[in-house]
């Protein structure tokens, strides 16, 4: 078992109180697993991958245990969590076009990243040529400035920086969002790359795009206002959702699964909810079709079928 | 890993990677040496510098001394003529560009170091090392610098050119700390800067690397705004009398020619070579300063 989140919580402090953005998340991602993170906007998944990595400065551990490789991840302290960063936790940030230093050659930030990790340039020097090569770019790349790449070059660029180490867990936050649809295709099978030639060990992929998500992860874990409403392998997410979120997020998509056409495509009525007073009880009661007098009780994350976890009173009957 | 074939640099020795430090200075050179800014501002600014280095050494009197026939217009023997008691000019000028330039250092340089590292400390530190810095960047930002000099000026006795340049650089640092905080705001939230803190790099590793590159042709303008600022407030005090005492600068022919009426009587060249120095050596900064710009910044190269 790679990553084992248990009952995670993390609040952001405010000054009317704390945002219960992550409330009790709990999952288990395997070796070599890719899991995509999906829902809508303000459901947890950014906090849940900085959390993975590192808190900022107004977010707040209140509970739960984060533990890699049977090791516990001390995610509140900021100090201990270094040494484990780009070797054991790396990320992929959300805008590769200014995750790289303007004024730097892209082959000396690289040394520089390195040897702030205590590694000699010249021992990886082979390897880096040779994932960039991968990955389709000609390793002269190091030799410029990031303004001379186009945007997809910088993402991928940045890819091979991030996985240089061989970390175990790689968080990719929402890497395709700022790139056309064939390049998010080609960043997208580089990742499953990564992870077939054993350069990480396994992957979030925290994304908008459900369809993206699906032809690449093997599993997709579905967040609902900062807790886990389903977790199940990719294919039984899109073809049989159980939790009644899942369900219509799925049916609001246009391309993936069935194709069934003809039919309008239907929207989820209502907002989630906010996160500074959650409301009791199941959080998407307000906006559930099956909603019943149980889910005033919070249902918990349940294992229905093996490998497929869901948080619903009706998924067990 | 190396049983991959053909992967370049395999078994040799590897190089390391560091992109090739010579092409860089040539590519700079490339560019300096066509940006007619750079060459005109560097141009003025060398000779105005080398007048006032190797100048002096030239000269075998002291430039108060009364050396040669009173309010003689410029010619052959007193290039820049001489006053209404018989100085020479041209001597004054001279040791008088050589203060202004001292002036400019120190008083620039001082204020310069003072303004950048309180800047950059409350702009990438925040939280509560932002409130104090800025603080007392504030407090000395509505001191009335002027007043605050003449007052220090006036209660020392043997005034130098350093003492006064040192004087200039501890007032005249707020404007720079505000501006540098406000530029290291705006670049502390970049990716980048992000990224390079979860590194665990140590902060000034990540500011002399990620933050200070990204603003250098702001530093440098920083820079050569506060030692022009610096020539002008000396200028002024000297002006007004509070200059080095026994010395000569640029400031103080100013204060000379007004005191004795060169105005007045028509003697054009006794104030207008200190004047004309001091818009000089300020202009041609400024316009090397758009020029090194021009040339750093990759983005503004032109080929």
């Amino acid at each position: 078992m790679t990553l084992r989140v248990k009952d995670l919580k993390v609040y952001y402090q405010t000054l009317r109180g704390d945002v219960h953005a992550l409330d009790g998340v709990s999952f288990d991602l395997a070796d070599g697993e890719i899991m995509g993170l999906a829902g809508e906007s303000g459901c947890g998944k950014s906090t849940l991958s900085k959390s993975l990595i590192r808190l900022d400065s107004r977010m707040r551990h209140v509970g739960g245990t984060v533990e890699l490789d049977g090791e516990n991840v001390p995610i509140a302290d900021d100090e201990a969590m270094v040494p484990l960063r780009y070797h054991e936790i790396s990320l992929i940030p959300q805008y590769a076009m200014s995750a790289l230093n303007p004024t730097r050659k892209i082959g000396r930030m690289i040394n520089e990243l390195l040897r702030s990790r205590g590694v000699r340039p010249g021992d990886v020097a082979d390897e880096l040529r040779r994932r960039l090569e991968l990955v389709g770019l000609d390793p002269e790349v190091l030799d410029r400035f990031p303004i001379e790449l186009s945007g997809g070059m910088k993402q991928r660029v940045v890819m091979v920086i991030s996985t240089l180490l061989n970390p175990s867990l790689l968080i990719a936050d929402e890497v395709t969002s700022a790139l056309d649809v064939s390049t998010q295709r080609s960043v997208a099978e580089s990742l499953v790359e990564f992870r077939d030639r054993e350069y990480v060990r396994s992957m979030v992929f925290v994304t908008h795009d459900i369809s993206l998500v699906y032809q690449m992860a093997d599993t997709i874990m579905v967040m609902y206002a900062g807790r886990v409403a389903e977790k199940a392998p990719a294919r039984a997410v899109i073809e049989d959702p159980r939790h009644p979120y899942t369900r219509m997020l799925v049916s609001a998509l246009p391309e993936v699964g069935s194709t069934v056409s003809g039919g309008r495509l239907e929207g989820i009525p209502g907002t989630p909810p906010g996160l500074l007073n959650p409301p009791q009880g199941c959080r998407f009661r307000d906006r559930c079709p099956m909603a019943f007098d149980r889910c005033a009780e919070q249902p918990p994350l349940v294992e229905i079928e093996p490998g497929h976890w869901a948080a619903c009173w009706k998924t067990g009957e | 890993m190396t049983d991959v074939a053909g992967a370049p640099g395999a078994d040799s020795a590897a190089p390391a990677p560091e992109p090739a430090a010579e092409r860089r200075r040539s590519e700079t050179l490339h560019f300096a040496r066509r940006n007619p800014k750079l060459l005109i501002g560097s141009g003025i600014v060398l000779t105005l510098l080398l007048i006032g280095l190797i100048g002096p050494f030239f000269i075998d009197h002291d430039p108060n001394e009364y050396v040669g026939p009173q309010s003689q217009p410029p010619n052959g023997e007193y290039w820049l003529g001489t006053t209404s008691f018989g100085q020479d000019i041209w001597a004054q000028f001279v040791h008088g560009l050589r203060s202004t330039f001292l002036i400019g250092v120190f008083g620039g340089g001082v204020a310069f170091v003072i303004g950048t590292a309180v800047g950059f400390l409350a702009g990438y530190k925040g939280g509560w090392v932002d409130e104090v810095l800025n603080m007392i960047t504030n407090v000395v930002l509505v001191l009335p610098a002027l007043v605050v000099l003449i007052v220090a000026v006036a209660y020392l006795d043997a005034r130098g050119v350093l003492v006064q340049g040192v004087f200039i650089g501890l007032t005249s640092w707020p404007w720079a700390a505000r501006a540098v905080r406000s530029q290291t705001l705006s670049l502390a939230t970049r990716d980048f800067v992000d990224l390079a803190r979860l590194s665990g790099r140590r902060t000034w590793r990540i500011i002399t690397a990620e933050v200070a590159p990204n603003m250098s042709s702001y530093l440098v303008m920083t820079f050569i705004l506060l030692f022009g600022g610096s020539i002008l407030i000396a200028a002024g005090l000297d002006f007004i009398g509070l200059g080095p005492t026994n010395g000569v600068s640029l400031g103080l022919m100013l204060e000379n020619a007004v005191a004795w009426s060169a105005l007045q009587l028509g003697l054009w060249w006794w104030f207008i070579p200190p004047g004309l120095g001091i818009t000089v050596i300020v202009g041609s900064l400024y316009i090397l300063n758009v020029g090194l710009d021009e040339v750093f910044n990759p983005k503004l190269r032109e080929l």
